[in-house]
Protein backbone atom coordinates (compact mmCIF):
# COMPACT_ATOMS: atom_id res chain seq x y z
CA UNK A 1 0.00 0.00 0.00
CA UNK A 2 1.16 3.50 -0.89
CA UNK A 3 2.33 5.37 2.23
CA UNK A 4 1.25 8.94 2.80
CA UNK A 5 3.65 11.50 4.32
CA UNK A 6 2.54 14.29 6.70
CA UNK A 7 3.09 16.86 3.93
CA UNK A 8 1.00 14.80 1.53
CA UNK A 9 -1.79 14.54 4.11
CA UNK A 10 -1.94 18.36 4.16
CA UNK A 11 -1.90 18.49 0.37
CA UNK A 12 -4.60 15.85 -0.12
CA UNK A 13 -6.94 17.05 2.66
CA UNK A 14 -6.74 20.58 1.23
CA UNK A 15 -7.54 19.23 -2.23
CA UNK A 16 -10.49 17.17 -0.92
CA UNK A 17 -11.78 20.27 0.87
CA UNK A 18 -11.58 22.31 -2.35
CA UNK A 19 -13.46 19.79 -4.47
CA UNK A 20 -16.07 18.69 -1.93
CA UNK A 21 -16.17 20.89 1.17
CA UNK A 22 -15.45 17.78 3.24
CA UNK A 23 -12.99 18.76 5.93
CA UNK A 24 -10.57 16.09 7.10
CA UNK A 25 -7.93 16.83 9.69
CA UNK A 26 -4.52 15.22 10.01
CA UNK A 27 -5.86 12.44 12.24
CA UNK A 28 -7.59 10.92 9.20
CA UNK A 29 -4.42 9.38 7.76
CA UNK A 30 -5.81 5.86 7.97
CA UNK A 31 -9.04 6.85 6.25
CA UNK A 32 -7.15 8.55 3.43
CA UNK A 33 -4.88 5.59 2.85
CA UNK A 34 -7.57 2.93 2.94
CA UNK A 35 -10.02 4.83 0.74
CA UNK A 36 -7.65 6.36 -1.79
CA UNK A 37 -5.06 3.62 -2.21
CA UNK A 38 -6.97 1.72 -4.88
CA UNK A 39 -7.48 4.83 -7.04
CA UNK A 40 -3.85 5.93 -6.63
CA UNK A 41 -2.58 2.50 -7.66
CA UNK A 42 -5.01 2.27 -10.55
CA UNK A 43 -3.65 5.60 -11.82
CA UNK A 44 -0.12 4.22 -11.52
CA UNK A 45 0.95 6.85 -9.00
CA UNK A 46 4.31 6.55 -7.26
CA UNK A 47 3.30 8.79 -4.35
CA UNK A 48 0.35 10.80 -3.07
CA UNK A 49 2.07 13.93 -4.35
CA UNK A 50 2.06 12.36 -7.81
CA UNK A 51 -1.59 11.37 -7.25
CA UNK A 52 -2.50 14.94 -6.32
CA UNK A 53 -0.77 16.27 -9.45
CA UNK A 54 -2.51 13.77 -11.71
CA UNK A 55 -5.93 14.47 -10.16
CA UNK A 56 -5.53 18.22 -10.62
CA UNK A 57 -4.30 17.86 -14.20
CA UNK A 58 -7.11 15.52 -15.23
CA UNK A 59 -9.37 17.66 -17.45
CA UNK A 60 -12.05 14.95 -17.58
CA UNK A 61 -12.37 15.22 -13.77
CA UNK A 62 -12.62 11.44 -13.64
CA UNK A 63 -10.05 11.12 -10.84
CA UNK A 64 -11.73 13.92 -8.92
CA UNK A 65 -15.07 12.10 -9.18
CA UNK A 66 -13.52 8.85 -8.02
CA UNK A 67 -11.95 10.57 -5.03
CA UNK A 68 -15.30 12.10 -4.04
CA UNK A 69 -17.04 8.73 -4.40
CA UNK A 70 -14.39 7.10 -2.21
CA UNK A 71 -14.22 9.75 0.48
CA UNK A 72 -17.92 10.56 0.94
CA UNK A 73 -19.70 8.39 3.49
CA UNK A 74 -22.72 6.57 2.17
CA UNK A 75 -23.84 4.85 5.32
CA UNK A 76 -27.61 5.09 5.15
CA UNK A 77 -30.70 2.97 5.58
CA UNK A 78 -34.32 2.96 4.64
CA UNK A 79 -36.14 4.79 7.42
CA UNK A 80 -32.79 5.45 9.11
CA UNK A 81 -33.75 6.78 12.55
CA UNK A 82 -37.55 6.49 12.71
CA UNK A 83 -37.99 9.96 14.30
CA UNK A 84 -37.93 12.13 11.16
CA UNK A 85 -40.27 9.81 9.26
CA UNK A 86 -42.83 9.77 12.07
CA UNK A 87 -42.48 13.52 12.22
CA UNK A 88 -43.17 13.75 8.48
CA UNK A 89 -46.05 11.29 8.58
CA UNK A 90 -47.89 12.58 11.64
CA UNK A 91 -47.14 16.27 11.68
CA UNK A 92 -45.28 17.95 8.85
CA UNK A 93 -46.91 16.40 5.78
CA UNK A 94 -50.54 16.62 7.05
CA UNK A 95 -49.99 20.25 8.11
CA UNK A 96 -48.31 21.23 4.86
CA UNK A 97 -50.85 19.46 2.67
CA UNK A 98 -53.72 21.21 4.47
CA UNK A 99 -51.99 24.58 4.08
CA UNK A 100 -51.14 24.04 0.41
CA UNK A 101 -54.54 22.53 -0.48
CA UNK A 102 -56.27 25.63 0.92
CA UNK A 103 -54.22 27.76 -1.46
CA UNK A 104 -54.89 25.65 -4.53
CA UNK A 105 -58.58 24.74 -4.51
CA UNK A 106 -58.81 24.56 -8.33
CA UNK A 107 -55.43 23.11 -9.14
CA UNK A 108 -53.23 20.32 -7.90
CA UNK A 109 -51.67 20.67 -4.48
CA UNK A 110 -47.97 21.41 -4.85
CA UNK A 111 -45.26 20.14 -2.59
CA UNK A 112 -41.50 20.33 -3.07
CA UNK A 113 -39.15 18.30 -0.91
CA UNK A 114 -35.36 18.31 -1.03
CA UNK A 115 -33.05 15.66 0.37
CA UNK A 116 -29.86 17.73 0.35
CA UNK A 117 -27.44 14.84 0.89
CA UNK A 118 -29.43 12.00 -0.61
CA UNK A 119 -26.58 9.47 -0.72
CA UNK A 120 -27.87 6.28 -2.37
CA UNK A 121 -31.50 7.43 -2.19
CA UNK A 122 -32.91 5.54 0.81
CA UNK A 123 -34.06 8.72 2.58
CA UNK A 124 -35.97 10.10 -0.40
CA UNK A 125 -37.56 6.75 -1.30
CA UNK A 126 -38.59 6.35 2.36
CA UNK A 127 -40.35 9.73 2.09
CA UNK A 128 -41.97 8.66 -1.18
CA UNK A 129 -43.31 5.56 0.60
CA UNK A 130 -44.64 7.67 3.49
CA UNK A 131 -46.36 9.99 0.99
CA UNK A 132 -47.84 7.07 -0.92
CA UNK A 133 -49.25 5.56 2.29
CA UNK A 134 -50.52 8.90 3.55
CA UNK A 135 -52.13 10.19 0.36
CA UNK A 136 -53.19 7.07 -1.52
CA UNK A 137 -54.39 8.59 -4.78
CA UNK A 138 -51.52 10.81 -5.87
CA UNK A 139 -53.30 12.29 -8.91
CA UNK A 140 -54.56 15.28 -6.93
CA UNK A 141 -51.04 16.28 -6.01
CA UNK A 142 -48.01 17.59 -7.78
CA UNK A 143 -45.14 16.46 -5.61
CA UNK A 144 -41.51 17.01 -6.47
CA UNK A 145 -38.97 14.95 -4.56
CA UNK A 146 -35.42 16.05 -5.30
CA UNK A 147 -32.32 14.30 -4.04
CA UNK A 148 -28.84 15.69 -4.48
CA UNK A 149 -25.45 14.33 -3.53
CA UNK A 150 -21.85 15.16 -4.28
CA UNK A 151 -20.97 11.59 -5.26
CA UNK A 152 -21.71 10.51 -8.86
CA UNK A 153 -21.73 6.87 -7.81
CA UNK A 154 -24.29 7.55 -5.07
CA UNK A 155 -26.50 9.55 -7.47
CA UNK A 156 -26.32 6.76 -10.05
CA UNK A 157 -27.34 4.10 -7.54
CA UNK A 158 -30.10 6.30 -6.13
CA UNK A 159 -31.51 6.85 -9.64
CA UNK A 160 -31.42 3.12 -10.41
CA UNK A 161 -33.37 2.36 -7.22
CA UNK A 162 -31.49 -0.94 -6.89
CA UNK A 163 -30.20 -2.27 -3.60
CA UNK A 164 -28.45 -5.43 -2.51
CA UNK A 165 -29.76 -7.54 0.32
CA UNK A 166 -27.44 -5.94 2.87
CA UNK A 167 -28.67 -2.48 1.98
CA UNK A 168 -32.30 -3.51 2.02
CA UNK A 169 -32.95 -5.83 4.90
CA UNK A 170 -32.31 -3.52 7.83
CA UNK A 171 -34.72 -0.71 8.55
CA UNK A 172 -37.34 -1.80 6.08
CA UNK A 173 -40.37 -3.67 7.43
CA UNK A 174 -41.35 -6.84 5.61
CA UNK A 175 -44.73 -5.48 4.48
CA UNK A 176 -43.13 -2.38 2.95
CA UNK A 177 -40.46 -4.48 1.29
CA UNK A 178 -42.96 -6.73 -0.48
CA UNK A 179 -45.28 -3.83 -1.31
CA UNK A 180 -42.78 -1.36 -2.74
CA UNK A 181 -39.91 -3.49 -4.01
CA UNK A 182 -39.44 -6.41 -6.32
CA UNK A 183 -36.50 -8.78 -6.23
CA UNK A 184 -34.37 -10.00 -9.07
CA UNK A 185 -32.12 -12.64 -7.54
CA UNK A 186 -30.13 -10.94 -4.77
CA UNK A 187 -31.06 -7.44 -5.94
CA UNK A 188 -34.11 -5.48 -4.82
CA UNK A 189 -35.53 -2.73 -6.96
CA UNK A 190 -37.88 0.08 -5.94
CA UNK A 191 -41.18 -0.19 -7.82
CA UNK A 192 -41.55 2.19 -10.77
CA UNK A 193 -44.38 4.13 -9.16
CA UNK A 194 -42.18 5.08 -6.19
CA UNK A 195 -39.07 5.52 -8.29
CA UNK A 196 -40.83 7.91 -10.67
CA UNK A 197 -41.64 10.23 -7.76
CA UNK A 198 -37.99 10.94 -7.00
CA UNK A 199 -35.31 12.72 -9.00
CA UNK A 200 -31.63 12.63 -8.22
CA UNK A 201 -28.74 14.74 -9.43
CA UNK A 202 -25.25 15.74 -8.48
CA UNK A 203 -24.89 18.90 -6.45
CA UNK A 204 -22.15 20.37 -4.26
CA UNK A 205 -23.60 22.02 -1.16
CA UNK A 206 -20.66 24.44 -1.17
CA UNK A 207 -21.84 25.98 -4.43
CA UNK A 208 -24.44 28.80 -4.66
CA UNK A 209 -28.08 27.68 -4.43
CA UNK A 210 -29.13 29.18 -7.76
CA UNK A 211 -32.09 27.88 -9.77
CA UNK A 212 -33.28 25.49 -7.06
CA UNK A 213 -36.49 27.40 -6.35
CA UNK A 214 -38.18 27.23 -2.96
CA UNK A 215 -38.81 24.11 -0.91
CA UNK A 216 -41.54 23.16 1.53
CA UNK A 217 -39.32 20.63 3.29
CA UNK A 218 -35.54 20.37 3.32
CA UNK A 219 -33.77 17.39 4.87
CA UNK A 220 -30.09 17.98 5.51
CA UNK A 221 -29.09 15.13 7.78
CA UNK A 222 -25.64 14.02 8.82
CA UNK A 223 -23.72 15.89 6.13
CA UNK A 224 -22.85 19.23 7.73
CA UNK A 225 -20.90 17.26 10.35
CA UNK A 226 -18.18 16.83 7.71
CA UNK A 227 -17.91 20.60 7.14
CA UNK A 228 -16.06 23.34 9.02
CA UNK A 229 -18.07 25.59 11.35
CA UNK A 230 -17.78 28.45 8.83
CA UNK A 231 -19.11 26.29 6.00
CA UNK A 232 -21.94 25.00 8.19
CA UNK A 233 -23.02 28.59 8.84
CA UNK A 234 -22.99 29.35 5.11
CA UNK A 235 -24.84 26.14 4.29
CA UNK A 236 -27.74 26.65 6.70
CA UNK A 237 -27.99 30.30 5.72
CA UNK A 238 -28.38 29.24 2.09
CA UNK A 239 -30.97 26.64 3.12
CA UNK A 240 -32.91 29.38 4.95
CA UNK A 241 -32.93 31.32 1.66
CA UNK A 242 -34.54 28.46 -0.30
CA UNK A 243 -37.10 27.45 2.35
CA UNK A 244 -40.72 28.62 2.08
CA UNK A 245 -41.64 30.98 4.98
CA UNK A 246 -43.72 28.21 6.60
CA UNK A 247 -41.41 25.43 5.40
CA UNK A 248 -39.66 22.81 7.50
CA UNK A 249 -36.01 21.88 7.95
CA UNK A 250 -34.95 18.51 9.37
CA UNK A 251 -31.33 17.93 10.38
CA UNK A 252 -29.60 14.86 11.80
CA UNK A 253 -30.79 13.74 15.23
CA UNK A 254 -27.43 14.51 16.87
CA UNK A 255 -26.87 17.79 15.03
CA UNK A 256 -27.58 21.27 16.35
CA UNK A 257 -28.02 24.71 14.82
CA UNK A 258 -27.02 26.52 18.02
CA UNK A 259 -24.43 29.11 17.08
CA UNK A 260 -24.82 28.17 13.42
CA UNK A 261 -27.94 29.84 12.06
CA UNK A 262 -30.06 32.19 14.21
CA UNK A 263 -32.70 32.41 11.45
CA UNK A 264 -34.14 29.04 12.51
CA UNK A 265 -36.16 28.21 15.62
CA UNK A 266 -36.15 24.61 16.88
CA UNK A 267 -39.54 23.05 17.62
CA UNK A 268 -40.15 19.73 19.28
CA UNK A 269 -42.78 17.19 18.33
CA UNK A 270 -42.85 13.89 20.21
CA UNK A 271 -39.22 12.77 20.30
CA UNK A 272 -37.98 14.75 17.31
CA UNK A 273 -36.98 18.29 16.50
CA UNK A 274 -37.64 20.26 13.36
CA UNK A 275 -36.76 23.83 12.47
CA UNK A 276 -38.75 26.69 11.02
CA UNK A 277 -37.80 30.21 10.02
CA UNK A 278 -38.27 32.91 12.65
CA UNK B 1 -17.83 -24.64 17.02
CA UNK B 2 -20.01 -24.72 13.91
CA UNK B 3 -23.25 -23.46 15.35
CA UNK B 4 -25.14 -23.07 12.10
CA UNK B 5 -28.42 -24.90 11.66
CA UNK B 6 -28.85 -26.64 8.32
CA UNK B 7 -31.88 -28.09 6.58
CA UNK B 8 -31.15 -30.77 3.96
CA UNK B 9 -33.85 -31.64 1.42
CA UNK B 10 -33.22 -34.72 -0.74
CA UNK B 11 -35.53 -37.53 -1.81
CA UNK B 12 -32.76 -40.14 -1.83
CA UNK B 13 -32.63 -41.73 1.67
CA UNK B 14 -28.99 -42.81 1.25
CA UNK B 15 -27.84 -39.30 0.38
CA UNK B 16 -29.98 -37.85 3.21
CA UNK B 17 -28.30 -40.18 5.69
CA UNK B 18 -24.87 -39.28 4.32
CA UNK B 19 -25.49 -35.52 4.66
CA UNK B 20 -26.82 -35.99 8.18
CA UNK B 21 -23.78 -38.00 9.24
CA UNK B 22 -21.09 -35.84 7.64
CA UNK B 23 -22.56 -32.46 8.63
CA UNK B 24 -23.25 -33.60 12.23
CA UNK B 25 -19.68 -34.84 12.51
CA UNK B 26 -18.51 -31.34 11.52
CA UNK B 27 -20.59 -29.91 14.34
CA UNK B 28 -23.54 -28.53 12.38
CA UNK B 29 -27.10 -28.98 13.61
CA UNK B 30 -28.78 -30.93 10.82
CA UNK B 31 -32.43 -31.55 10.04
CA UNK B 32 -33.45 -33.60 7.00
CA UNK B 33 -36.54 -33.58 4.79
CA UNK B 34 -37.57 -36.27 2.26
CA UNK B 35 -39.12 -33.80 -0.19
CA UNK B 36 -39.87 -30.12 -0.84
CA UNK B 37 -43.23 -30.18 0.96
CA UNK B 38 -41.68 -31.54 4.18
CA UNK B 39 -38.85 -29.01 3.92
CA UNK B 40 -41.37 -26.17 3.51
CA UNK B 41 -43.22 -27.35 6.65
CA UNK B 42 -39.93 -27.44 8.58
CA UNK B 43 -39.08 -23.92 7.38
CA UNK B 44 -42.36 -22.78 8.92
CA UNK B 45 -41.67 -24.46 12.23
CA UNK B 46 -37.95 -23.83 12.76
CA UNK B 47 -35.22 -21.31 12.05
CA UNK B 48 -32.39 -22.35 9.73
CA UNK B 49 -29.18 -20.60 8.67
CA UNK B 50 -28.67 -22.68 5.54
CA UNK B 51 -30.84 -24.85 3.29
CA UNK B 52 -29.15 -27.48 1.11
CA UNK B 53 -31.56 -28.81 -1.48
CA UNK B 54 -31.58 -31.16 -4.42
CA UNK B 55 -32.87 -29.32 -7.47
CA UNK B 56 -35.03 -32.23 -8.63
CA UNK B 57 -37.43 -33.72 -6.11
CA UNK B 58 -40.83 -35.41 -6.51
CA UNK B 59 -44.01 -33.46 -5.76
CA UNK B 60 -45.03 -29.85 -6.37
CA UNK B 61 -42.11 -28.31 -4.52
CA UNK B 62 -38.77 -28.80 -6.26
CA UNK B 63 -35.45 -27.14 -5.44
CA UNK B 64 -36.26 -23.84 -7.18
CA UNK B 65 -39.64 -23.61 -5.44
CA UNK B 66 -38.04 -24.41 -2.08
CA UNK B 67 -35.44 -21.68 -2.71
CA UNK B 68 -38.26 -19.20 -3.24
CA UNK B 69 -40.08 -20.34 -0.09
CA UNK B 70 -36.89 -20.12 2.00
CA UNK B 71 -36.12 -16.59 0.76
CA UNK B 72 -39.68 -15.54 1.55
CA UNK B 73 -39.30 -16.84 5.12
CA UNK B 74 -36.14 -14.77 5.55
CA UNK B 75 -33.65 -13.20 3.16
CA UNK B 76 -30.99 -14.24 5.68
CA UNK B 77 -31.43 -17.95 4.92
CA UNK B 78 -28.70 -19.02 2.48
CA UNK B 79 -29.58 -21.74 -0.02
CA UNK B 80 -27.12 -24.15 -1.67
CA UNK B 81 -28.54 -26.22 -4.52
CA UNK B 82 -27.34 -29.69 -5.50
CA UNK B 83 -27.46 -30.50 -9.17
CA UNK B 84 -26.66 -33.31 -11.55
CA UNK B 85 -23.62 -32.64 -13.71
CA UNK B 86 -25.78 -32.33 -16.80
CA UNK B 87 -28.00 -29.55 -15.45
CA UNK B 88 -25.54 -26.83 -14.51
CA UNK B 89 -27.71 -24.31 -16.39
CA UNK B 90 -30.53 -24.89 -13.91
CA UNK B 91 -28.07 -24.33 -11.07
CA UNK B 92 -26.97 -21.02 -12.58
CA UNK B 93 -30.63 -20.09 -12.90
CA UNK B 94 -31.06 -20.92 -9.18
CA UNK B 95 -28.17 -18.59 -8.33
CA UNK B 96 -29.81 -15.81 -10.32
CA UNK B 97 -32.89 -16.41 -8.18
CA UNK B 98 -30.92 -15.99 -4.97
CA UNK B 99 -29.10 -19.26 -4.22
CA UNK B 100 -25.68 -18.56 -2.70
CA UNK B 101 -23.94 -21.49 -4.40
CA UNK B 102 -24.37 -24.85 -6.13
CA UNK B 103 -22.65 -28.20 -5.87
CA UNK B 104 -22.54 -30.95 -8.49
CA UNK B 105 -23.34 -34.60 -7.75
CA UNK B 106 -21.67 -36.60 -6.37
CA UNK B 107 -21.21 -34.09 -3.57
CA UNK B 108 -17.64 -33.43 -2.51
CA UNK B 109 -18.02 -32.84 1.21
CA UNK B 110 -14.70 -31.04 1.66
CA UNK B 111 -15.90 -28.55 -0.91
CA UNK B 112 -19.25 -28.23 0.86
CA UNK B 113 -17.56 -27.60 4.21
CA UNK B 114 -15.46 -24.82 2.66
CA UNK B 115 -18.57 -23.16 1.25
CA UNK B 116 -20.32 -23.47 4.64
CA UNK B 117 -17.34 -21.91 6.42
CA UNK B 118 -17.46 -18.96 4.03
CA UNK B 119 -21.20 -18.56 4.68
CA UNK B 120 -20.55 -18.74 8.41
CA UNK B 121 -17.87 -16.03 8.14
CA UNK B 122 -20.16 -13.72 6.19
CA UNK B 123 -22.94 -14.31 8.72
CA UNK B 124 -20.55 -13.51 11.59
CA UNK B 125 -19.49 -10.28 9.84
CA UNK B 126 -23.12 -9.39 9.23
CA UNK B 127 -23.93 -10.00 12.87
CA UNK B 128 -20.96 -7.90 13.92
CA UNK B 129 -22.03 -5.07 11.63
CA UNK B 130 -25.55 -5.38 13.03
CA UNK B 131 -24.25 -5.25 16.62
CA UNK B 132 -22.16 -2.18 15.82
CA UNK B 133 -25.14 -0.51 14.18
CA UNK B 134 -27.26 -1.33 17.21
CA UNK B 135 -24.61 0.13 19.54
CA UNK B 136 -24.44 3.21 17.33
CA UNK B 137 -28.22 3.58 17.45
CA UNK B 138 -28.29 3.42 21.24
CA UNK B 139 -25.52 6.00 21.52
CA UNK B 140 -27.09 8.17 18.86
CA UNK B 141 -30.56 8.09 20.46
CA UNK B 142 -29.17 9.00 23.82
CA UNK B 143 -27.05 11.83 22.38
CA UNK B 144 -29.99 13.04 20.28
CA UNK B 145 -32.23 13.44 23.36
CA UNK B 146 -29.54 15.43 25.19
CA UNK B 147 -28.89 17.62 22.17
CA UNK B 148 -32.61 18.22 21.62
CA UNK B 149 -33.08 19.27 25.24
CA UNK B 150 -30.14 21.67 25.01
CA UNK B 151 -31.32 23.00 21.65
CA UNK B 152 -34.80 23.81 23.02
CA UNK B 153 -33.49 25.30 26.28
CA UNK B 154 -30.94 27.35 24.40
CA UNK B 155 -33.56 28.63 21.99
CA UNK B 156 -35.86 29.64 24.87
CA UNK B 157 -32.95 31.47 26.55
CA UNK B 158 -32.11 33.21 23.32
CA UNK B 159 -35.69 34.39 22.91
CA UNK B 160 -35.71 35.62 26.51
CA UNK B 161 -32.50 37.54 25.95
CA UNK B 162 -33.99 39.11 22.82
CA UNK B 163 -37.02 40.27 24.83
CA UNK B 164 -34.82 41.65 27.61
CA UNK B 165 -32.73 43.51 25.06
CA UNK B 166 -35.81 45.09 23.50
CA UNK B 167 -37.25 45.96 26.89
CA UNK B 168 -34.13 47.41 28.48
CA UNK B 169 -33.30 49.39 25.35
CA UNK B 170 -36.78 50.94 25.20
CA UNK B 171 -36.12 54.57 26.20
CA UNK B 172 -39.79 55.50 26.14
CA UNK B 173 -40.23 53.85 29.54
CA UNK B 174 -38.58 54.97 32.77
CA UNK B 175 -35.75 52.89 34.13
CA UNK B 176 -37.62 51.71 37.21
CA UNK B 177 -40.43 50.11 35.25
CA UNK B 178 -38.01 48.61 32.71
CA UNK B 179 -36.05 46.93 35.50
CA UNK B 180 -39.26 45.74 37.15
CA UNK B 181 -40.50 44.17 33.91
CA UNK B 182 -37.09 42.64 33.22
CA UNK B 183 -37.10 41.03 36.66
CA UNK B 184 -40.60 39.73 35.96
CA UNK B 185 -39.36 38.03 32.76
CA UNK B 186 -36.43 36.48 34.65
CA UNK B 187 -38.68 35.25 37.47
CA UNK B 188 -41.03 33.56 35.02
CA UNK B 189 -38.34 31.65 33.18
Amino acid sequence: MLKITPEEIKLITKYIYEISGIYLDESKKYLLETRLNAIAEEQGCSSYQDFHRKAKADASKLIERKIIDAISTNETLFFRDTGPFQLLQHKILPELIDARAAKSSFSKTNLKIWSAASSTGQELYSIAIVLQELLGDMSKYSIKLIGTDISDAAVAQASSGKYNKFEIERGLARDKLTKYFSSVGQTWKVNDQIRAMANFRKFNLMSPFIGLGKFDIVLCRNVAIYFTLEDRKKLFNKIADVLEPDGYLIIGSTESLTGICPRFIPKRHLRSIFYQLK
Amino acid sequence: MNSMTILVADDDPVIRKLFEKRLSREGYEVTVAADGAEAARLLDAMVFDVVITDLVMPGDIGGIELLKIAKERSVEIEVIVITAHSSVDTAVDAMKKGAVDYLEKPVNFDELFLRLEKISEVKALMKNAGDLREAMNVTENSAAQTIQDLEIINSAHQQMLDRLEDLLGNHHQDEGSRIEQALQILENR
